[in-house]
């Protein structure tokens, strides 16, 4: 059994009765190894879906979870369960949890750095003050308003008007933390929040992939809130010195705000600025300035001064991906695909109303990224197997076009390695509109593929 | 991915019940085990898979049973329709398995299986219908269908799921409006197999409650029965736990009745 990446979570989903051995046969050797590989925030079995368990069953899971965390720090627990098996867990384990339990996924990805989660106000009881106090900390650095409760009865009482919050959190647990970076999205603009010492460790605990990928899906502006920053050492300088040069090949801007340089040395501000990083005393400084945010390039992208272009080895592969695109979206609507035309240029929408996009980022051998644009009908058509019904629910749709554009990547990525070109994809990035697709691929020339699917025009565009 | 035509096709090839089935049928419906016996002497291959299939270890007998009139006897008239039936549904299974990680002896015991403890249902619930008892041997034909459609398409199937937490049956009905048990439902009236078969079958899936508060109960035991069964390591390691969703909240208050009758085996 393998985990379902969505929002930077591995979801297993296990059916059914789950006791020691039927535990074992679902977590083969290689579906921990898979597990430890991912590069997500967070590894999670959820138990919608398990009518029985017992103390066994839960402990090959617990197994999985020690061999994540000894490579990869991150949070790993149980989901979506009913108040009976929530119980029963506490009672397995009543001395110490050592993972985390999350009443639902939606409670889960307040935890998580994922794009689409942002300023959540969520309202927070747990019987334990220390339990309280660690969810209301890491909520509020993962930039989401937490209402905490201090009683039970309280609690209730506030639960009663339910739509005054987006998250209702109960009934769930923050075992060993991630001591991954905090991350937020505001805007177009991404958040770290840092604290303590920072050495080397920074290396493992700051979410590369994650910070590469937004680069890849058009991030600009970077900005490490760092008034928890006691001191830094030189490890701690070299990373964040080759972190604003990778930045700088993007023209992105890194940003360190509330960095108190009381313990450490100036000739470390003075290297770091010179890698390019910029100080300011507050984060309103920037996020209230948009003449500010514009120069940073959090509102566009397109002052990007080092464009990158296509090369002959991503073009050769071309076919590879205009056929796993093909491929996906035929199956996924059962329809059949003429293509009308290829060309080299900038992306060219014609009639941009009434369209959304989606992108996805491809690195290793060969990068680049290609971008799907759809009329909101076919985008409608193909993600109705995601779906499972019609629907005009914009987010919705969106949600499944990153379901969709995500399994394209998988096809590309499995398409290349037949020719003995490895690529790792990054997370898919959706555009409610055209425009905003256009700000990130301004100027940037790449070869445009006209297609057609039952007579609906679709484009494909592959760039780096 | 799979197309209506596809599907149609399927459903097409299906043989119709052979004849002697069909005689041995007959006889068992008007209670006549020795002549129903008798015919289903003539055909070795249903012979065979009598003998193989009462010998299994859950059905617990000492010495090996080998002779027809002896087997039907021991299975009675409800239980001899129901193992006929059973043998017709693995008429329908591959040759070799590329879907699933199965062969004909894992395909057999999964059978035996649900026979043997859908009896055991029936039983505490007091139900003595022959009908009903034969339904259970309807349910596999749900994931000999699932590997006949989808076993061409493997990577597709495996490159969507590991994106979507989506089950083989929501994939066929979302494509195409059908899902497996309505697969099923086509087989069972091809077969000229009683109506409440198809009937009990289609509710198991847990989605499509029948307008019968009878029929809708054995469904969720049948449903519930199916996951204890797939949640075994065998059939789990076949691939076959998440081939359909498990609803939890369709069995949820018949589970500690469930658990009773399982624990006692």
């Amino acid at each position: 059994m393998r985990a379902i990446v969505k929002h930077g979570i591995g979801v297993f989903t296990p059916q059914g009765f789950l006791d020691g051995n039927s535990a074992e046969s679902l977590l083969g050797i290689e579906d921990v190894e898979a597990a430890k590989n991912l590069k997500v925030d967070m590894v999670l079995v959820s138990l919608k879906r398990v009518v029985f368990f017992n103390k066994n069953g839960l402990d090959v899971f617990l197994k999985m979870f020690s061999k994540i965390r000894e490579v990869n720090p991150i949070l790993v627990g149980f989901s979506d369960y009913d108040t009976t098996k929530y119980n029963a867990i506490n009672k397995f384990y009543p001395d110490d949890l050592g993972f985390s339990l999350f009443k639902t996924q939606e409670i889960a990805e307040l935890f998580t750095s994922s794009f689409k989660n942002k300023h959540k106000t969520v309202l927070l009881y747990n019987e334990d003050k220390s339990q309280r106090s660690a969810m209301a900390i890491e909520l509020h650095d993962s930039g989401h308003n937490p209402i905490i409760t201090q009683s039970k009865e309280e609690f209730l009482k506030k639960k009663k008007s339910e739509s005054s919050y987006d998250v209702v959190l109960e009934e769930s647990y923050l075992g060993q933390m991630g001591q991954k970076v905090a991350t937020r999205v505001t805007g177009n603009a991404i958040i770290y929040t840092v604290s303590s010492f920072l050495d080397a460790e920074i290396g493992n605990t700051f979410n590369i992939a994650y910070h590469n990928n937004s680069l890849n899906v058009g991030f600009r502006l970077f900005i490490f809130d760092m008034f928890k920053v006691i001191s830094m050492n030189i490890h701690a300088i070299n990373f964040f010195s080759r972190l604003a040069s990778a930045a700088a090949e993007y023209n992105a801007t890194i940003c360190f705000v509330g960095l108190s340089f009381d313990k450490t040395p100036d000739s470390f501000k003075n290297t770091l600025e010179d890698s390019g990083i910029m100080f300011f005393d507050q984060m309103n400084e920037i996020l209230q300035d948009k003449e500010l945010l514009k120069e940073l390039g959090a509102s566009s992208a397109g002052n990007v001064k080092n464009k990158r272009v296509l090369n002959k080895v991503v073009v050769t592969e071309l076919p590879q991906f205009i056929d796993a695109t093909v491929a996906t979206i035929e199956m996924m609507t059962n329809s059949t695909a003429v293509k009308d035309a290829a060309k080299v240029h900038e992306i060219n929408v014609k009639d941009k109303g009434d369209k959304i996009a989606s992108s996805i980022g491809f690195y290793g051998d060969i990068d680049g990224m290609v971008i799907l644009v759809f009329p909101k009908n076919i985008a409608k058509k193909a993600c109705e197997l995601l779906i499972g019904e019609a629907t005009d629910d914009k987010e919705l749709i969106l949600d499944a076009l990153a379901e969709l554009v995500n399994i394209v990547g998988g096809k590309v990525k499995s398409l290349l390695f037949d020719q003995s070109i490895s690529v790792e994809i990054t997370l898919p990035r959706t555009y409610e509109n055209v425009d905003n697709l256009l700000e990130i691929t301004q100027n940037r020339k790449g070869v445009q593929v006209d297609l057609s699917f039952d007579n609906d025009k679709f484009l494909f565009f592959l760039t780096r | 991915m799979i197309s209506k035509e596809k599907i149609e096709h399927y459903v097409e090839k299906i043989p119709p019940t052979p004849k002697a089935l069909k005689d041995t049928l007959t006889q068992l419906s008007v209670g006549e085990l020795t002549k129903a016996a008798k015919i289903a002497e003539s055909d070795l291959a249903l012979k065979s898979y009598l003998k193989n299939l009462v010998n299994k270890p859950i059905y617990g007998f000492r010495n090996e049973v080998s002779d027809i009139s002896q087997i039907f006897g021991i299975l009675g008239v409800s239980g001899s329709q129901q193992t006929v039936y059973n043998y017709m549904t693995t008429l329908l299974s591959p040759a070799k398995w590329l879907m699933f990680k199965l062969n004909s002896s894992s395909f057999h015991e999964l059978q035996a299986r649900l026979s043997k403890r859908w009896k055991d249902i029936l039983t505490h619930l007091d139900i003595n219908n022959k009908d009903i008892e034969s339904s259970i041997a309807l349910l596999p034909a749900s994931i000999i269908i699932a590997e006949a459609l989808f076993s061409e398409k493997i990577n597709d199937v495996n490159l969507l799921r590991s994106t979507k937490d989506m089950d083989l049956n929501t994939i066929l009905y979302r494509l195409n409006g059908i899902d497996l048990f309505d697969i099923c439902e086509e087989i069972a009236i091809k077969w000229e197999m009683p109506p409440e078969i198809a009937d009990i079958v289609q509710a198991s899936s847990g989605l499509k409650p029948s307008e019968s508060k009878e029929i809708n109960t054995l469904a969720k035991w049948m449903h519930l029965l199916l996951f204890y069964e797939l949640s075994q390591p065998v059939f789990i390691k076949a691939g076959l736990n998440d081939f359909i969703d498990f609803q939890v909240d369709f069995v949820a208050d018949i589970y500690e009745e469930f658990m009773t009758i399982m624990d006692k085996q």
